[in-house]
């Protein structure tokens, strides 16, 4: 089992290539995978998070820094000698041998005896539950099935220290998916092993993954468990990235404790006011559906806005709601209302922004 | 009727995709044909639209109440949208649009092919792409373009493929949004959408059909499809997550009748319940939804739950914990931290409970309790 740290790990592909422009991949990381631990990398495509498995599991030496396992300098370590396993989107499997076979292939070729490997392949058969497959032709298997095999010989050794599991549900059939991914994470928990995620996926990374790291431009953007990332994003892209619908992002100017909007204010009291620490500027407004309280009634201080999309979700609804003002962008917003809330396109729903739920964003990071 | 569908037998080989259906779908309607992938939902589709014909002698496709069963596609005034993102790469996402009105039969003039293009543009946000081609754009603007292209026509009858499959999360949510705004403004119009995601057939359709085994075995209003699923299979699949079901035996206890599953959780069977339930082992299902971790109702049965796995899924929580020997899913509708292994409440709301008859898996009883 180990730790898995970056210290000042970039990459540039343009080195071994010769280039004189540089362009990096991989930015100045620093980050580091506790033991035992459920990871997610997550980001857009091209955002560099495959690059970084590869640099984890020894595919690839990084440009500059150092790779770290269990405080033991491994940058120069080839794959093997790291005991980090991979398992890829598509299973790799021998499709000619039984189940019982392929699990046991990466134990024959380290001469374990016959009755160990037995013994540590029923072991691993009947965490992944595949038990009464043993004797099936690998070929017969379905999807999931093949890929659990596939997640089976890489964790089978007892040197393996760590796992990475790069899209592994792409190929899974739909409705198989969750249950699939559920089992990943049991395993997981069971084996006690290291393990990183890697997604575009943010449904996948937040459901595996104890911690999440956002990764967008070959930047780490955030770090955190989904619950942090969910209740403090530290940029507007995490606040909107994380959670369903996102975050509501909204173009404000601050003035003195004054938040000004399209057509509205927002009266902020004089301590925030303070914290935020910038007096007369642009800024950016943040606020969850779900933490707009939204009426039919017009009351006190809160603002009118007009119905445009809804969206039954069975036990709650999901409003869009515009704000229209003149010749500027029309000013849309979304908030989560209770089931039994019956609105009409085109009725007006009074929304309030409580004070406790506002999040101000700067230049794209949270100043509040 | 807009479109009726009549003893529809669709095979491939020796294989019956499609067993003896009947429909019918008024104007105005948005269909949703929702089941897991295999189920015939795609073939369904492309044989309401055309591009497939009933075995011969089973089965008759009438539009307008005009038989169209022998009209090959191209002259049925259709649009199809398919799951890969089809669109011209060496065109401009303005030309893409524009190409299904320029091979119209009726020559539409330059001015009027504009005014079309960029209006349809504006519907689906497209407007600042206009002059890009589509390999420049996302995944999610890419289908959107598809839509646009089906949209573009004025068809009345639009098919789509499963068009959010092949996107992610983020895009699907936003795309799902949308759809749901365009379509309103299409009243008249029949769309016919295949899907595998429930909440795609929950957020944008008036009428769901589930599929099981090339049958219908449920076709009505939403409402009556999501709140009464009249099937065990429909109740699992058209609930998102996935519904919890427990076996319950009919026990008498005093004078009283009970279905009853633990001490705990049992439900009281009335004189009006007596004939309908009457045997001796039911399922009662109840969705995730109406199972939380704080009190929804004051009639709230409580159990002791221990914490198995816990998942963030969008802006809620999924809890799976055990209680005796179930396996239960609920769902907090926060972000919320369990620790695993802990024993928490768990409160469920009886007015939730479906109860399905395990024999027949049809809906005896829906609880309808009060607020």
């Amino acid at each position: 089992m180990a730790r898995i740290e970056f210290k000042n790990v970039s990459h540039s592909f343009e080195i071994a290539e010769g280039k004189e422009k540089l362009e990096w991949a991989v930015k100045d990381m620093n980050i580091a995978w506790e033991d035992g631990t459920a990871n997610a990398l997550l980001g857009p495509s091209g955002c560099g998070k495959t690059t970084m498995l590869n640099i984890i599991s020894g595919l690839l030496t990084p440009s500059k820094g150092k790779v770290y396992i269990d405080g033991k300098d491994v940058t120069e370590l080839s794959t093997r000698e790291r005991h980090i396993s991979q398992v890829f989107q598509f299973p790799v499997i021998y499709d000619s041998m039984n189940v019982y076979n392929n699990l046991a292939f990466p134990l024959i070729n380290v001469n374990l005896p016959k009755s160990k490997i037995k013994k540590k392949v029923m072991k691993i058969a009947k965490i992944l539950g595949l038990i009464d497959y043993l004797e099936a032709p690998s070929s017969k298997l379905n999807s999931a099935e093949k890929q659990k095999v596939s997640l089976g010989r890489g964790i089978v050794r007892d040197d393996t220290v760590g796992i990475l599991l790069d899209e592994p549900l792409t190929v899974i059939d739909p409705k198989m998916r969750g249950e699939l991914r559920r089992q990943l994470k049991i395993i997981q928990r069971e084996l006690n092993i290291t393990a990183i995620y890697v997604t575009h996926d943010q449904h996948e990374a937040l459901t595996f993954a104890d911690k999440v790291a956002v990764v967008k431009d070959g930047r780490l953007v955030q770090i955190g468990s989904p619950h942090d990332l969910y209740s403090n994003p530290e940029s507007p892209f995490v606040g909107y990235f994380i959670g369903s619908p996102g975050m509501n992002i909204l173009d404000a100017k601050l003035k003195g404790s004054t938040l000004s909007l399209n057509d509205f204010k927002i009266e902020l009291t004089k301590d925030i006011a303070d914290k935020i620490g910038i007096k007369n500027d642009e800024c950016q407004l943040g606020i969850r559906p779900e933490e707009i309280i939204s009426s039919r009634e017009k009351t006190a201080g809160t603002i009118p806005f007009e119905v445009a999309i809804i969206e039954n979700m069975g036990s709650y609804k999901i409003l869009t709601l515009i704000k229209k003002n003149g010749s500027d962008r029309d000013l849309r917003i979304k908030t989560r209302v209770d089931i039994n809330i019956f609105v009409s396109k085109g009725d007006i729903v009074y929304l309030k922004f409580p004070e406790k739920y506002l999040k101000i964003f700067k230049d794209n990071h949270k100043i509040y | 009727m807009a479109i009726r569908i009549k003893n529809v037998n669709k095979s491939f080989g020796k294989h019956l995709v499609l067993d003896n259906i009947s429909l019918e779908i008024k104007d105005g309607d948005f269909v949703s044909f929702l089941a897991p992938t295999g189920s015939g939902k795609t073939t369904l589709l492309r044989v309401m639209a055309g591009l497939e014909k009933p075995d011969k002698g089973h089965g008759k496709i009438f539009y307008d109440d005009v038989d169209v069963t022998d009209i090959p596609v191209r002259e049925r005034n259709i649009a199809m949208v398919y799951q890969d993102f089809i669109n011209y790469p060496s065109m401009t996402v303005y030309e893409n649009i524009a190409s299904p009105l320029r091979v119209s039969k009726n020559k539409i003039l330059e001015k009027e092919i504009d005014r079309k293009v960029r209006e349809t543009a504006e519907l689906l946000s497209l407007s600042d792409l206009l002059k890009h081609y589509p390999s420049e754009t996302s995944g999610g603007q890419q289908q959107r373009i598809a839509i646009a292209r089906a949209l573009v026509k004025d068809t009345k009858y639009i098919f789509l493929d499963e068009p959010l499959a092949n996107l992610d999360y983020k895009l699907r949510e936003e795309l799902r949004g949308q759809l749901k705004e365009t379509f309103s403004y299409n009243k008249k119009g029949i769309i016919i959408y295949a899907t595998a995601d429930p909440l795609d057939a929950l957020i944008l359709s008036s009428h769901v059909g589930y599929l099981n085994e090339g049958k219908v075995l449920q076709y009505d209003i939403l409402d009556k499809v999501y709140n009464y699923p009249q099937y065990i299979e429909v109740a699992s699949y058209f609930s998102n997550p996935t519904m919890n079901f427990i076996e319950a035996n009919l026990v008498k206890e005093n004078d009283d009748y009970f279905l009853k599953v633990t001490d705990e959780l049992k439900i009281k069977i009335d004189n009006t319940l007596k004939d309908k339930i009457n045997k001796k082992e039911y399922l009662l299902g109840i969705r995730a939804q109406a199972i939380r971790s704080n009190r929804q109702t004051k009639n709230d049965v409580i159990i002791k739950g221990t914490v198995e796995l816990v998942e963030v899924v969008g802006s809620d929580t999924e809890l799976h914990f055990k209680y005796k020997d179930f396996r239960l899913l609920g769902l907090s509708q926060k972000i919320e931290s369990y620790q695993i292994g802990n024993a928490i409440d768990i409160f469920i709301d009886p007015s939730k409970f479906y109860i399905f008859d395990k024999d027949t898996r049809r809906l005896v009883y829906r609880m309808v309790g009060e607020k």
